[in-house]
């Protein structure tokens, strides 16, 4: 079962459409996402990118359509897919510290009764460290920084070793030197076959990042390479006409 | 200072405020945590009219059946009524909570020890519990704190990232449930005790009180335990020598209760000063996220 769930793909979405209440956020994704890739979930505010990642989690209705995630429905696939939430979602007065935040990463491996283990903690002190936040693990998680109160929450997706890592707007907030941690921790990632879904306004880092860009908003309006997905064209469409072209071939979007 | 204690209905009186301070440590945490504040007043009230029906039908031995009945039944209700990821809805919480309580008034003032009855159903009668409701509320103690340990990781995940605990795998609207079910059975434990318009005190106020003085689940249950317990044996030795030196006749658990917001108050200049403090320690934030996307 495990050996035939590993040859599978990451992500594969077939004419999903997804929803609350029966009203579809999101009609028709088409995905495919093999082990180590990394997508980009690019379009404007609303455009449905955080309903299509907590869909690929089993927290969002299936209106029609087969997602299926690492071999497996969503719901079933949760042991092995990590979730990397919005900082701002987060209450910052809440009474825990960092390291405490990343041993929740481990909570699924422990289990109801037994006490943590040294493997448990030494895999949150090496998801901080990779991170850069070694020295943190005893601070307060409400007095870190915006980028270090999520390069926490990238470590405990990452204590959990998950083979599918989902990140919604990963970089909102966040200072230039986390994003830069954060970006090379997820390249890491990939590169030893973990894959990567990121929900992004920020075309740069699509750009950069994202082997495949999925451009939302409503619907799947364009999927593929950045080169040919983030065109002024593709975007003009998806974004309603807020897209301008300079005359250095770059792209700006322009909020109405 | 310890001689009122050796009257062995002082000394059941602190005993039961010691079992019931060692639960609400620990529980007034999560319920801080959980902003559940509201619901638990709402399980107060709704629990009402349970001790009423217990008590008419079994005698005072039936307050306690009553209770868990009336409990379990409200700890459910509410769950449903504030799951599916939306806020609790206050409005319909209010009603449930009135609207039982009248329920609970109207039958006991059918009987005709009405008045007595109704003040011991709402203040509790910490100074007539007898040993066996001292080793029922043991028995409760061991349940509610063994059901606590038993779901305490994933109800502090839950509490601090519902969407993050749910993709994780656990099941939110269960844990949900397993809260309410305990604070019930907190109410269930105490409401003989100190009644069910005081046992809410006992939920709120210790957390709120020891917020001031830790970042720390852990030691924040262990204040709030600290803080009953300093409150209990304050107040049962305050109304002991009302009554014996001054003749003045003080309610015991209203002296507990009392001297609980008095711990809250003298605590919240510290508080203040601490978030003070935290302010000016944290860093300033990162750039926001940009109007302008350039690719």
């Amino acid at each position: 079962m495990d050996d035939v769930a590993v040859a599978d793909a990451a992500l594969r979405y077939a004419g999903v459409s997804v929803g609350y209440h029966g009203t579809p956020v999101l009609t028709d994704v088409n995905l495919e996402l093999a082990a180590g890739e990394r997508l980009a979930l690019v379009g404007p505010n609303g455009a449905g990118k955080s309903t299509l990642v907590k869909s690929i989690l089993g927290l969002v209705p299936v209106l029609a359509g087969t997602p299926t995630v690492l071999g497996r429905t969503p719901s079933r696939a949760r042991t092995q897919t990590g979730y990397v939430p919005q900082t701002d979602s987060l209450d910052a007065d809440f009474p825990v510290t960092a390291g405490q935040v990343v041993m929740m990463g481990r909570y699924r491996r422990i289990g109801w009764w037994r006490p943590t283990r040294s493997a448990d903690r030494r895999a949150v002190h090496e998801a901080l460290e990779r991170l850069g936040l070694a020295d943190h693990a005893r601070t307060h998680f409400g007095v870190l920084s915006g980028g270090q109160r999520q390069r926490v929450l990238l470590a405990r997706a990452i204590a959990a070793e998950p083979r599918l890592l989902l990140l919604d707007e990963p970089f909102n907030g966040v200072d230039a030197v986390s994003q830069e941690a954060i970006l090379a921790v997820l390249r890491e990632l990939s590169t030893v076959g973990t894959a990567l879904v990121l929900s992004t306004h920020d075309l740069t880092v699509a750009r950069e990042l994202a082997d495949t860009v999925c451009l939302l908003n409503g619907r799947q309006w364009a999927v593929g390479p950045p080169a040919e997905t983030l065109t002024a064209e593709t975007l003009r469409r998806a974004y309603g006409g807020h897209a301008i072209e300079l005359r250095d071939g770059r792209t700006v979007l322009v909020e109405p | 200072m310890i001689e009122p204690f050796t009257v062995p209905f002082m000394g059941r009186a602190l005993a039961e405020l010691a079992l019931l301070a060692l639960i609400c440590g620990p529980v007034s945490v999560l319920v801080f945590a959980r902003r559940l504040s509201f619901v638990s007043d709402a399980l107060t009230h709704t629990v009402f009219p349970g001790v009423v029906i217990g008590f008419l039908v079994g005698g005072t031995e039936g307050i306690v059946v009553g209770a868990l009945i009336a409990g379990v039944v409200t700890a459910v209700v509410l769950t449903l009524l504030t799951s599916g990821g939306t806020l609790p809805d206050d409005a319909s919480i209010a009603v449930v909570l009135t609207a039982m309580f009248s329920i609970g008034v109207v039958l006991v003032s059918r009987r005709s020890s009405y008045t007595s009855d109704l003040t011991s159903f709402l203040f509790g009668r910490i100074l007539t519990v007898t040993p066996r409701q001292v080793a029922e509320t043991a028995v409760l103690a061991v349940v509610i704190l063994g059901l606590l340990l038993m779901t305490a990781r994933a109800l502090i995940f839950r509490t601090f990232d519902p969407v993050g605990a749910a993709a994780a795998g656990f099941r939110i609207a269960w844990l949900d449930l397993w809260l309410n079910i305990i604070v019930a059975l907190v109410v269930v434990a105490a409401v003989r005790a100190v009644g069910t318009i005081l046992v809410v005190a006992l939920l709120i106020v210790p957390a709120a009180a020891a917020r001031m003085l830790t970042d720390r689940l852990p030691v924040m249950a262990a204040i709030g335990t600290g803080l009953i317990l300093l409150a209990a044996y304050g107040g049962l030795l305050a109304s002991w020598n009302a009554s014996v030196d001054y003749g003045v006749s003080l309610t015991s658990a209203s002296a507990v209760v009392l001297l609980l917001v008095l711990a809250y108050l003298l605590l919240l200049p510290l508080g203040a000063l601490r978030l003070r403090h935290r302010r000016t320690r944290t860093a300033p934030q990162g750039r926001t996220s940009p109007h302008e996307l350039v690719g």
